[in-house]
């Protein structure tokens, strides 16, 4: 696994097809996505708007629409502030694969792309903390590694 | 700081392998990484100046040579802020799944 990426995954008792609706239509995207809509246009090179009621628009755009199995997009929202445009350096890639599991949907999701982030430190900081693995466990091993050996 | 520079030192392999022989040694000078590290001692150097620009390294002098260590508190600013991005995704996943299989 590249190191500049997160990936998360869940199982969900539902077929893939029903996952791939809620994924990938425009009023189910913006509840469990942005709480203010959004707006899709599902093909490669659509836009994508998701809108939050107190941090404004973020602004992506589709990869990949690959029915049931695979859907991605670019977005601006790990550097969003305010209403953000998607240019070079402020926006990552998000896949997502559905996978047909005994009688559910494996759903896979991975951001990648954070090396070639410009974003300052502040807004990194002030995200919540939370469980996580690949990357951010990794940093943190070596933190630990580093708070050891220096202490 | 901007710290832009943190991500792109961290996504380079041979950096990221300085910067764990670094972290597992307590320290390390240029001469001792290249000697674990399939790269030359001028190629170290440069590694360790961009790890040293993104705040991941401090140096100092130590009789002819340049001793290197951690500095642990980026890491763990960086490793928190890919920690809740993390949680953001779960939370997002746990409402498609909760939508999925509410009917």
């Amino acid at each position: 696994m590249a190191p500049d990426q997160i990936q998360r995954e869940t199982m969900i008792a539902a077929p893939v097809e029903r996952v791939w609706t809620l994924l990938t239509e425009a009023e189910h995207i913006g509840t469990w996505f942005g709480d203010a809509g959004a707006e899709i246009d599902l093909r490669p090179g659509g836009a994508l708007v998701l809108r939050w009621a107190e941090h404004g628009t973020v602004h992506g755009e589709v990869v990949a629409v690959e029915p049931p199995r695979r859907f991605a997009y670019r977005w601006a929202a790990s550097t969003a502030q305010g209403d953000a445009e998607l240019v070079a350096g402020n926006s990552t890639l998000v896949e997502f694969t559905l996978a047909p599991e005994s009688d559910g949907t494996r759903l896979r999701v991975v951001e990648s792309g954070f090396a070639t982030l410009d974003v300052p430190e502040a807004e990194r900081v002030s995200k919540v903390e939370g469980n996580t693995e690949g990357w951010a466990q990794e940093l943190g091993h070596l933190r630990d590694h580093a708070e050891r050996v220096t202490a | 700081m901007d710290d832009a520079g943190v991500f792109a030192a961290l996504a380079d392999p041979t950096r990221w392998r300085v910067l764990s022989l670094l972290a597992e040694r307590g320290d390390g000078t240029a001469t001792t990484l290249a000697g674990e590290l399939p790269v030359s001692r001028v190629a170290v150097i440069k590694h360790l100046a961009v790890l040293d620009r993104a705040g991941l390294v401090e140096s100092r002098r130590r009789g002819r040579e340049v001793l290197y260590t951690v500095r642990p508190e980026r890491l763990d600013a960086t490793a928190r802020w890919m920690a809740g991005l993390a949680s953001e995704w779960d939370a997002r996943l746990a409402a498609i799944k909760r939508m999925a299989e509410a009917e």
